[in-house]
């Protein structure tokens, strides 16, 4: 639990203060920088210069000049000795009165004037509400029973400022701002000496035991208390601090940021005041005096005078980092805060959090080890280079000096432990994960993205795929060889890519597909290849690999072209043309290709639609020629070809037609036909080579599917001539059109169609045509008779509205004047308005001509 | 600017009071550590800061010798809450209550309130010796022995306080404090009875109360509202639901 705070240095040894004189005591002291007073109990002062200086060991020490003793002429002991400075002067207690001496030739300083009687004991003010620098404040415990008195020094006199009565009899006084904090006979109190207001502390027998009062700051005190307590409390009466725990014998307190110096009999101990701890104890035995003076801390034995040096700040926390205290170090560290000015104390403050994070780091505490780096603003990189081969080699880092930590590496961390490393690396990837998306990583990317894509490397990570695919700023050839020797090849590959090193990428990739390197970070490389393909840019590579990807599978391999948009440039490498061109070699991609671009972008170019049916047929010829046939590939073959002659109007149908002039492929040729409104071929081909009617129908309708019905009724016509036709007469004909007339009675001109049939066929076998037939006429009939009534009806309506508006007669005579010019008929020609109003023709036409606007607001009656 | 728990001033004092040995500290401990330890007698006294929400509340704990009681009312001295506690085991405890501590109340807030709490309920209450054992990973932390792991045996200690009497003592401060029963918290929501051993009603306990002493948080802020802008001070008070860190 302890640290070495402070140092015991002595500054005056016994020689130089008393010589061999065995009574004389030291019975109080002052020091003011470099000057130091000591009164002892023969009525002597004794000033001193301490000089400070290092010994040749390195230890600090003292050296001590005489310059300087006084005897006061009273034979009584110095009690107190106080400076002030700004004067010069020194305050001097002896013998129940106070003088004022010259801080250097310690002589009285006027006669009578600067002397103040009746003390028992006074302190200085160190925080005087009047602001005049030439005067100090005093308070004083009076001889005079139960008063306080305040006085005012000046260089040359003293002046009786403020008297104050106290409940008890004070016997220790402190002085801040207006407060004085007093130990009385039974406890301690708070005064204010402007308002008279006062608050009691708490109890403590000062008759028993001695009091001590010490100011620590503004408006703050420390109390001896009972048990050997040292209790803070505030002007107010609070306690902000935790009492701190002395000995019963508490003899004297003093204060030196952070700490809280007590004396007891044996020892000087050492409490923080951040964490009420004990923090250290020296022994020292025989001391009377512990005293602080703007922040150095002397102690005093009756004897010899000594100096409590406090060790650097820095120091004593380094010392707690060593003992792994984290916590203290860091409250030290922040305690001194105020002290220390403010970019010294965070320089500081943040090698700290440091060092701190790294204690707690090495023993796997990473939830406060991350607070303390992010706090302590950690160069990101101090922790990667804990790990091995982590850091790029190019990476400039080096570490911080003095090193922030014990470790050499991860492994001597670990002690060789593989969990540990494990964990230790778990952290590092969140850890870094977490720099990136902050400012973390600011400055130092590189080696930050290429430490955590060697973590996600080694570890089969999921997030290293994520990472090379986003922005990221890992260095290629540090990181290639790792990613190889962890067989991340497709990682890799991302990397080239992102490095603008396509070819590079793909030359990987494709070793990786064809086996010649083991990755299986993708099962579908060979698609993702395609598909990058499909998209890149750059055409020397497209056309490099293409030919790869073709002979491993052209049905894959064609999306490389199908995927891109088609362009109509024909000075680019990449049109329709090129493509088809460059894939001859590759029939199933061509006709891939030709589908894509006739079936899905449905280009409308000849060359495509012809060149796509050739090779339809070509298959369908080439599937026919082998035996056995495949019926079922047959099948599928010809319906594409099919679909396609039907649908597409493009193919030069001639030239199929040529080629099929030999096979037997008599559907696809009465299609061809069919394109050419050579519809009594296909119907023939149809019906007589082929027989199948039901294909000769729907021949019919599909020739006729655009056009209107007279076309579609011509075509069943022709069907129905064909099969009537005497020179190939036959029981199946005949059945055929049968039922092609009944089956589309309403296709025919029932008329014609009697005239056509032969005589011999009974009503009974058209009964199904004929009703058909006559029930189509009759509903024509009736249409047209309901399209008649209605014709005429609205004609009778229309009749009506016009006599409606016409009226009765109109009269028109000399006396009755025109609507519109006001003027009379002279003739009997008139026009009427509607209502029956009669005008001058010529009345009315310059009207019309009017604006229908202007019209009407000349003559707003006429709507009526 | 970070924030450093130990240099904020506190916004608002919770104080512990009670006859030594009724278990003060380990109320606390339990509390702050959510563990059960070792304690030595309290010298003099301690303080704790607990983060609430945006609020950061000192806890004090008190010494309950004799030889420290004199330093009470300073440890009281604007205090928003003050939590009397005995031993429900212990008899006298509750009538050194009355006797010793509740005039050091007397510098608290006038407007304090005042919880009354029977410790060491495991001794006597078979729910609070029962007390599931908490699962949030404190363990490492851990140093003393453990309620839960020591063996079961059931409550056999004498209960010497019942919670009425705890009640009776309620009413009888309010009327001590010149308080009208009605204006004041109901005794039945400021008596408690709870284990630091096994953790019975202690977080209950400080919650009920950091709840409750939060309107004078939010006064006292509205007060020094001051045209002053305080930088450092840069919390959220609209957000601010308590409970939320431990
Ligand atoms: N069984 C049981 N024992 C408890 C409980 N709380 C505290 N103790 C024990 O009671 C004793 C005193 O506990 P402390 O917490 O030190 O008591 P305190 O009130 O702080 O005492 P002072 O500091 O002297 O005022 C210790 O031995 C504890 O182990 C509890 O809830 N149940
Ligand atoms: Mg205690």
């Amino acid at each position: 639990m302890s640290v070495k705070a402070f140092e015991l240095v002595p500054a005056v040894e016994r020689d130089l203060l008393m010589g061999d004189k065995a009574r004389i005591n030291i019975e109080c002291i002052e020091c003011c920088g470099k000057h130091l007073y000591v009164g002892t109990n023969d009525c002597f002062i004794h000033h001193f210069l301490l000089e400070e200086h290092t010994t040749p060991k390195g230890k600090l020490a003292f050296s001590a000049q005489k310059l300087l003793h006084k005897y006061l002429g009273l034979k009584k002991p110095v009690n107190e000795l106080k400076a002030a400075s700004a004067l010069e002067r020194l305050i001097v207690l002896c013998d129940n009165s106070v003088t004022v001496v010259d801080m250097v030739n310690l002589e009285p300083v006027s006669s009578g004037g600067a002397r103040i009687k009746g003390v028992v004991s006074f302190c200085l003010n160190e925080n005087p509400v009047n602001g005049d620098p030439f005067c100090v404040e005093l308070g004083v415990i009076a001889t005079k029973r139960r008063t306080v008195q305040i006085y005012m020094v000046y260089e040359d006199r003293v002046q009786l400022f403020k008297e104050v009565s106290t409940p008890e009899q004070p016997c220790a006084v402190c002085l801040d701002g207006y407060f004085l904090c007093l130990a009385l006979s039974t406890q301690y109190m708070i005064l204010n000496y402007s308002t008279g207001a006062s608050q009691d502390l708490f109890p403590y027998d000062s008759e028993e035991k001695k009091p001590i009062v010490k100011r620590i700051g503004r408006e703050e005190f420390l109390l001896a208390a009972p048990g050997g307590l040292g209790m803070f409390a505030t002007a107010e009466g609070v306690s902000q601090r935790a009492p701190v725990n002395w000995s019963e014998s508490v003899l004297g307190a003093a204060v030196c940021f952070p700490y809280v110096l007590a004396l007891d009999e044996g020892f000087v101990t050492v409490h923080s005041m951040l964490d009420q701890q004990l923090k250290q104890t020296l022994s020292f035995r025989d001391g009377h005096i512990l005293q602080d003076f703007e922040g150095k801390v002397v102690l005093a034995s009756t004897k010899g005078v000594y100096v409590l040096v406090p060790l650097p700040l820095e120091r004593q926390i380094q010392d707690l980092l060593t003992g792994h205290r984290v916590e203290e170090a860091l409250t030290l560290a922040e305690g001194a805060r105020r002290n220390i000015p403010k970019d010294k104390f965070q320089i500081m403050h943040r090698r700290i959090l440091q060092q701190a994070g790294f204690i707690q780091f090495g023993q796997l505490q990473f939830l406060e080890a991350k607070e303390h780096f992010r706090k302590g603003q950690l160069d990101v990189r101090e922790l990667i280079s804990l790990y091995p081969l982590l850091l790029p080699s190019t990476s400039s880092f080096t570490r911080c000096h003095p090193p922030l930590h014990e470790f050499a590496d991860l492994n001597q961390l670990a002690q060789g432990d593989p969990e540990k490393v494990q964990r230790c690396k778990l952290f590092l990837i969140s850890y870094l994960r977490e720099a990136r998306s902050t400012e973390g990583a600011n400055g130092c990317r590189e080696d930050v993205d290429t430490a955590l894509l060697k973590l996600y490397a080694e570890a089969s990570h999921e997030s290293l795929l994520d990472l090379l695919a986003s922005e990221n700023a890992c260095l290629l050839a540090d990181s290639a060889p790792w990613l190889e020797k962890h067989h991340k090849y497709f990682a890799l590959g991302l990397l080239y890519r992102y490095n603008s090193q396509d070819d590079a990428a793909l030359q990987l990739w494709v070793k990786v597909v064809n086996g010649d390197l083991q990755d299986s970070t993708r099962a579908d490389l060979f698609d993702y290849i395609v598909d990058f393909l499909s998209f890149c840019p750059n055409l020397d590579l497209v056309w490099k690999y293409a030919e790869w990807a073709l002979q491993r599978d052209q049905k894959v391999g064609v999306q490389i072209f199908t995927r891109r948009a088609v362009s109509d440039d024909q000075t680019d490498q990449m049109n329709p043309d090129a493509i088809i061109e460059y894939l001859h070699k590759y029939q199933q991609a061509t006709v891939l290709y030709l589908e894509h671009l006739v079936l899905e972008r449905r280009l409308q170019k000849e060359k495509f639609h012809t060149h796509l049916a050739v090779l339809y047929l070509d298959k369908v010829l080439g599937l026919l020629s082998q035996s056995p046939t495949l019926t079922q590939e047959v099948t599928e073959a010809r319906e594409q070809l099919q679909n396609l002659l039907k649908e597409s109007n493009l193919y030069r149908v001639q030239l199929l037609l040529g080629k099929l002039q030999e096979s037997e492929l008599l559907l696809e040729r009465a299609t061809l036909h069919g394109k050419l409104e050579e519809h009594d071929k296909a119907l023939h081909i149809l019906v007589h080579q082929l027989k199948d009617f039901p294909a000769a129908e729907a021949y019919c309708l599909w020739a006729s599917a655009s056009r209107n019905q007279e076309h579609r009724q011509r075509l069943f016509h022709l069907l129905l001539g064909v099969y009537l036709d005497s020179d190939a007469p036959g029981d199946e004909h005949t059945v055929a059109a049968v039922d092609l007339l009944n089956r589309h009675a309403g296709m025919f001109d029932a008329t014609q169609v009697l005239c056509l049939l032969p005589e011999g066929w009974s009503l009974q076998l058209l009964r199904p045509f004929l009703s058909g037939a006559l029930r189509g006429a009759m509903h024509a009939r009736r249409t047209s008779q309901v399209a008649l009534g209605l014709a005429r009806s609205e004609n009778l309506l229309l009749k009506h509205d016009r006599l409606k508006y016409r009226g009765g007669p109109v009269v028109v005579s000399e006396k009755k004047g025109c609507q519109l010019c006001h003027n009379t008929f002279t003739e009997p020609d008139c026009v009427c308005l509607p209502g029956g109003v009669p005008v001058h023709t010529h009345c009315a036409a310059q009207r019309a001509r009017d604006s229908p606007r202007k019209r009407q607001s000349t003559n707003p009656s006429n709507h009526t | 600017m970070p924030d450093y728990a130990k240099t904020k001033k506190p916004d608002v004092k919770l104080v512990i009071l009670g006859d030594m040995n009724v278990g003060k500290t380990s109320l606390l401990h339990r509390y702050m550590e959510r563990t059960f330890k070792d304690t030595i007698s309290t010298v003099g006294g301690a303080f704790f800061l607990k983060q609430w929400g945006p609020y950061n509340i000192s806890i004090w704990d008190t010494a309950g010798r004799e030889q420290f009681h004199g330093l009470g009312s300073m440890y009281c001295r604007g205090a928003a809450a003050v939590i009397l506690t005995y031993d429900v085991t212990k008899w006298q405890s509750l009538v050194e209550l009355e006797n010793r501590f509740v005039s050091l109340t007397d510098t608290a807030n006038s407007d304090c309130i005042f919880a009354i709490v029977g410790n060491k309920a495991d001794l006597t209450d078979t729910r609070a010796f029962a007390v599931e054992p908490e699962e949030n990973g404190t363990e490492e932390k851990e140093q003393g022995p453990r309620a839960s792991s020591s063996p079961a045996a059931p409550p056999k200690g004498h209960k010497q306080v019942s919670r009425e009497d705890a009640v009776a003592l309620y009413s009888r401060i309010l009327q001590y404090k010149l308080l009208a029963e009605e204006t004041c918290l109901p005794a039945e929501r400021m008596c408690f009875e709870t284990s630091a051993k096994t953790g019975y009603n202690v977080d209950l306990l400080f919650e009920t109360l950091f709840s409750m002493v939060l309107p004078s948080i939010r006064r006292k802020e509205a007060q020094s509202d001051s045209p002053t802008v305080d930088l450092e001070e840069c919390r959220e008070v609209k957000g601010a639901k308590p409970g939320c860190c431990t």
